[in-house]
Order: C-alpha cells, then sequence, then structure tokens
C-alpha cells in the first residue's frame, strides 16, 4: 500500500461521514417535504391522469362497487376488461356500460378461489384484448360467520379470493406492467385490513395480508426502478352493498356506512392521481394512525368507543345468495 | 348528541387511567406469571427460535409438546428438553396441511390433555421474488405462516375457552407492520397472521373470555440463518442488526410470562410501526430508501436460489 493511499484512508472516512450526515439531513427534509404536500394536497387538487384507452382488469366487476367503477372507467374512455363468478351481474354490468355509450367491453366468468382458472382466463385476456394496464382486484367474500363456526372450506375460500387471487392475477398481468414501465395496481382491500374486528378474524388475515402484499410488490417495483407502474390500495369501512348488510356503525356521523356511489368515485380519483394508500372515510385515517399509536389497552378502548365490538352483531351478508 | 360526548369523556377519562398505568408499569416491572404445570405447545420446535422457547419453557416447568416437519431436528429438541427433567411429547406435523394439524391435536389431547400455552412460531419464507417463485412455494408460505394460525386456533382454543384459561401466542414479524422488497409472500403471510390474531384478540375481548391471553411478538430479522444475507445500510448495520435468537427468545419470554399484549423487538421496530401508520407513503419511501430497506433482501434472494435452484434448507444451516 502506497503511501499517498494511506495518507487519503482518513480522509476517505471523514468523506462516508459526511455523506451519511448529508444523507441523513436530506432524508429529514425529504419527510417534511412530503408531509408539507400532503397537507397542501388536502387543498390543491391535483392533476388528473388520462386513462383514455388503458385497459382496466376488474374482478368482481359483477355488482357492487366493481360494478359502479366500471361504469366510472368506462367514462373516462378506458377499456374494460370484467371478470365475475356471476353471469347475471357481468350482463347487467356490460349492459350498463353499453347504455353510457362506453368503449369497448369483454366480460369473462371467472372464479377467483380457482387459481387454475385465474391463469387461463387471463391468458385469454391477453389473445383476445391485449396487455392489461390497470388492475383492481376487487373481489372479496365474507363469511360473516363467527370465525370458531364457519366451515374451513369457506375460510379457505376467503383466503383465496380475497388474497391468493391478488397473486395469481399479479403474475399474470405484471409482467407486461414491467417491460413497458407502465401500469396501475389497484387492490381493493378494506379498513379490516389495517384494524382486527371482532367476528371477523379471517377477513382481517385475508385483508391484511393483500395490503402487506401490495405494499411490498409495490416497494419491489420502486427498488427495481419501475416508478411507471402506480399503487393504489383501498380501505374502506363498511359500504352499503349488501355485503355487509345488517352490520351496524357506532357513531354513523363519524363512521358511516358508506354509499357505493362515493366509495367508486373516490377510488378513480385516487387512481387518476396515482394516491397509494385511500381510507375512507376520512376519520379512518386519525383512527388507523390512533390505533397504531395507542398502546392495546387504549386502542381497545378506542374500540369499544367506536363500538367495533359490536359491528357484526347482526350480520346478514347478501340476502340473495351469490354463490 | 349528549350520549355522544358523554361517552366521549368516559372514554377520555378511561383513557387518562391506562395512560398512567402504563407509564407506571414502564417503571415497575410487571410480575411475570408461572407457567410450572401448564402445558405448552411449540410449533416449528426444531428451528432455531423453536428450540430455545422449548428450552426456556422448560426452564420454568411446563410440560411440552412440540410440533416440526422435521422429525430429527424435533428430536433433537425433545432431548435437550428432556435433560431438564419434564415431561415433553414430541410429534412430526405438516402444518401446511389442515388436516395433519387437526389429526396431530387430537393425539396431542389423547396423549398430553389439553393445551394451555400455544406458541405459533414455525414460518417459512420462500425466498424468491415474486415473478420468480413457483406458486406451490408462495401457497406454502401463506399455509404455514397464515393459514395454519386458523387451524390451530380452532383446534385448541375450545378447551382454553371451557376453562376461560390459556395463552395464545403469535411469533409474526416486523415484516407483519410493515412490508419489504423481494419477500411479497413473506410480508402478505405476516401480514394476515398479525390481522388475524388482533382479530381473534377482540373476539375474546368481546365474550369477556379474560382468562384466556394473548401476546403478538414482532422481532426484527432474527439471526437464525432463516433471512441469510439479508443487510440493511452500512451505517446503520451496527445499530439494527439481526438479532441474536437467544435475545430474542429471552424477551419474547417476558412479554408472555408479563402477559403483554405485544412486543416488538427491538423496541426501535416500534418507530416504522407508527411512521407507516403516520406518515404520508412519499416520506416512508425515503426513510425506507435511506435505511436501505428496499435492496436489504436482494442478498438473501441471490443466496437463497443457486444456479442448479437447490434452497439451502434455513434450518440445517443454522445446526
Amino acid at each position: 500500500m502506497s503511501s499517498a493511499t494511506r495518507d487519503l484512508s482518513p480522509w476517505f472516512k471523514k468523506k462516508n461521514a459526511m455523506n451519511f450526515i448529508l444523507e441523513t439531513l436530506q432524508v429529514l427534509g425529504l419527510v417534511l417535504w412530503y408531509s408539507l404536500e400532503t397537507l397542501v394536497r388536502l387543498f390543491v387538487p391535483t392533476k388528473r391522469k388520462n386513462v383514455s384507452g388503458e385497459v382496466v382488469l376488474i374482478t368482481g366487476s359483477g355488482g357492487g362497487i366493481g360494478r359502479l367503477m366500471a361504469l366510472e372507467f368506462a367514462d373516462l374512455g378506458a377499456v374494460l376488461v370484467l371478470w365475475d363468478i356471476n353471469q347475471e351481474g357481468l350482463k347487467e354490468t356490460a349492459r350498463q356500460v353499453k347504455e353510457r355509450g362506453g368503449p369497448r367491453v369483454h366480460c369473462y366468468l371467472c372464479d377467483c378461489s380457482d387459481k387454475a382458472e385465474v391463469y387461463s382466463v387471463a391468458d385469454q385476456v391477453k389473445r383476445e384484448v391485449g396487455d392489461v394496464t390497470i388492475l383492481v382486484n376487487n373481489a372479496g367474500i365474507v363469511t360473516g360467520k363467527k370465525f370458531m363456526d364457519a366451515p374451513d372450506t369457506l375460510i379457505e375460500k376467503t383466503m383465496e379470493v380475497n388474497t391468493m387471487a391478488h397473486f395469481w392475477t399479479y403474475k399474470a398481468f405484471l409482467p407486461a406492467m414491467i417491460a413497458n414501465n407502465h401500469g396501475h395496481l389497484v387492490s381493493i382491500a378494506s379498513s379490516a385490513g389495517l384494524i382486527g374486528v371482532n367476528g371477523l378474524a379471517d377477513y382481517c388475515g385475508s385483508k391484511f395480508a393483500a395490503v402487506g402484499f401490495a405494499e411490498s410488490i409495490s416497494l419491489e417495483l420502486l427498488a427495481t426502478g419501475k416508478d411507471g407502474i402506480k399503487t393504489t390500495i383501498v380501505c374502506p369501512y363498511f359500504i352499503n352493498t349488501g355485503m355487509f348488510d345488517g352490520c351496524q356503525t357506532k357513531w354513523p356521523r363519524m363512521l358511516p356506512i358508506l354509499d357505493p356511489h362515493y366509495v367508486a368515485k373516490k377510488i378513480i380519483g385516487a387512481v387518476l392521481t396515482d394516491q397509494v394508500f385511500l381510507l375512507m372515510p376520512k376519520s379512518m385515517y386519525l383512527i388507523a394512525g390512533l390505533k397504531n399509536i395507542l398502546p392495546t389497552k387504549q386502542g381497545v378502548l378506542l374500540g369499544h368507543y367506536l363500538g367495533a365490538f359490536n359491528v357484526m352483531d347482526h350480520f346478514r351478508g347478501h340476502t340473495k345468495k351469490v354463490q | 348528541m349528549t350520549a355522544f360526548v358523554v361517552d366521549l369523556l368516559l372514554m377520555l377519562l378511561d383513557l387518562l387511567r391506562c395512560v398512567l398505568r402504563a407509564a407506571a408499569q414502564t417503571v415497575v416491572r410487571p410480575r411475570l406469571k408461572r407457567v410450572d404445570g401448564e402445558l405448552v405447545l411449540i410449533t416449528g420446535a426444531g428451528g432455531a427460535l423453536g428450540r430455545l422457547f422449548a428450552l426456556e419453557f422448560a426452564r420454568e416447568g411446563a410440560r411440552l409438546v412440540l410440533w416440526d416437519c422435521d422429525r430429527a431436528a424435533n428430536e433433537r429438541t425433545a432431548a435437550l428438553a428432556r435433560e431438564t427433567g419434564v415431561a415433553v411429547h414430541a410429534y412430526t406435523v405438516d402444518l401446511s396441511r389442515r388436516r395433519d394439524v387437526y389429526r396431530a391435536a387430537e393425539r396431542v389431547r389423547a396423549d398430553a390433555g389439553d393445551v394451555t400455552v400455544l406458541v405459533n412460531n414455525a414460518g417459512v419464507v420462500a425466498g424468491r421474488r415474486l415473478l420468480d417463485c413457483p406458486d406451490e412455494l408462495l401457497e406454502r408460505t401463506l399455509l404455514v405462516n397464515c393459514h395454519a394460525l386458523f387451524w390451530m386456533t380452532k383446534a385448541f382454543l375450545p378447551p382454553m375457552k371451557v376453562t376461560n384459561h390459556g395463552h395464545i401466542v403469535t411469533i409474526a414479524s416486523a415484516l407483519g407492520l410493515f412490508s419489504t422488497a423481494c419477500v411479497a409472500d413473506y410480508c402478505a403471510s405476516k401480514f394476515g397472521a398479525v390481522g388475524f390474531h388482533e382479530s381473534l384478540t377482540h373476539q375474546l375481548h368481546a365474550e369477556n373470555l379474560n382468562g384466556i391471553k394473548t401476546t403478538l411478538v414482532c422481532p426484527y430479522i432474527v439471526d437464525t440463518g432463516m433471512f441469510a444475507g439479508c443487510e440493511i445500510r452500512k451505517e446503520l448495520r451496527g445499530l439494527i442488526p439481526p438479532l441474536d435468537p437467544l435475545y430474542t427468545v429471552k424477551q419474547s419470554m417476558k412479554a408472555i410470562l408479563g402477559e403483554q399484549r405485544m412486543i416488538c423487538i427491538p423496541r426501535l421496530m416500534y418507530i416504522p410501526l407508527l411512521t407507516r401508520a403516520l406518515l404520508p407513503w412519499d416520506a416512508n419511501v425515503a426513510t425506507y430508501r435511506f435505511m436501505g430497506g428496499d435492496t436489504c433482501m436482494m442478498p438473501f434472494i441471490k443466496n437463497a436460489g443457486d444456479e442448479s435452484g437447490q434452497r439451502p434448507n434455513p434450518l440445517t444451516a443454522f445446526r
């Protein structure tokens, strides 16, 4: 080792230390900047991107918010690929889209709990329509029974539809998005994916997993430089579509049972502005935040206060059996 | 409207009481309960953490039921535990098969009685990025880390409910509280475990089963070989090294015996948990990148699959 190198060594060490300090300051600055930006965005509307011509695939679009999102996307000129397990529901959604003068709409019957079916229908879509650029994993089920009383096969199906289906659709459609560095992954999870709820143990497991999965892939895409692929994770409170019929909310002003049209519009808004997390209603941001700050006992108190322990007491679910 | 305000005030008073009690507890150590005579079931008992848990519980005088899919490793743990003089039953169980779980639970009931402390410790990771990973490996991670919790609860909770006595411990992970790149299957499964555990805890509380305790353990990466190669930013490696397995288990035992609802190991892990909930996404990504979180799993993924496609067994790697 030459004396020159030896002399420079402490300088390198100092330089690295300086770099580290500078980077630390930079990240603290960025944190502050992004927090302020979010605050400003509450008041100043963000530019909405154009999705005309994009190929939007929505699972579970035979009803509920899936249908409403399809109509919204149709109005924006997107090409629709509709998946559902229910033939009648699919037909009705397609009819409503065409009625509004929506561009092309393609319907496929698909049971999202069946991996082989997901892959084969995905292949069909790629052949017949092309590459999906906006993937909306919306299909979701709930057993509605108390966890201990729910049949194991139903619990397994809940995980299959609410979580595993996301794995398979990502595997099917993500490669093309990565190749073009263009796409949007939308995961319709639930606020039960951020906060555990009494009476929904398996549903919470599945929704938490869906959130964790979407987040992980989102971080991986960023780490590999695929910043053209956006992610939106949607966590609504109960929506009035019949899926959680009978559920009660203790303070309707603060935590209302949401109107599906409102939810669909907000989701589209989040997609068009590349928002990553969308919680509904707005009070959910505070509740989810508090739940993580407060130690468990206080969290339980908050739960009691919000009536969270009793939401499923009078659950009825879809009065018309879909499956 | 009055009802709302009254409820709000009552809750705030309760909150104050809880905060004061929690503050007092940071100074005054909570009393650790005794578990001698309890029947403790540990899954993944052949692995690094599982073996240490078995020995800790054996030292406390508990009777042990050890489950693992690796018969040899499990028998080794059983032999070590028997040296302390406690009764040990060892079973080879594949947690990814629901029927295996129930069958084994029946045998446990016949051989040893009702399990009173359940330690859901077994965990696996696929070790491949999503698009490079065979579906079977993805499914296995979910089945072992998440689904198995459902079946274990169904098998072992009913007797606990009858006596209103028991303790369910879920060894999740810090990656069940916040995500990282390259291990999407693991993050999904651990998030699921956290969500299920939380919901189950609320359910027990709603049913007034306050004799059944739950503890959620969320450790950072533990140095067992399971995530060999994972490394964060150089300058921070000293601050947040991979955890020593014994330290992890000792801290977990303190939480379990102190009937603490949740523990993050090390305490620094509470910070990303909070920032994920409070800060906007972009801010979190900035800090995550700064910490080297976005590339931390890449060396692990490289190690996990060499050219022949053979994965080193994380269990044997430790032994």
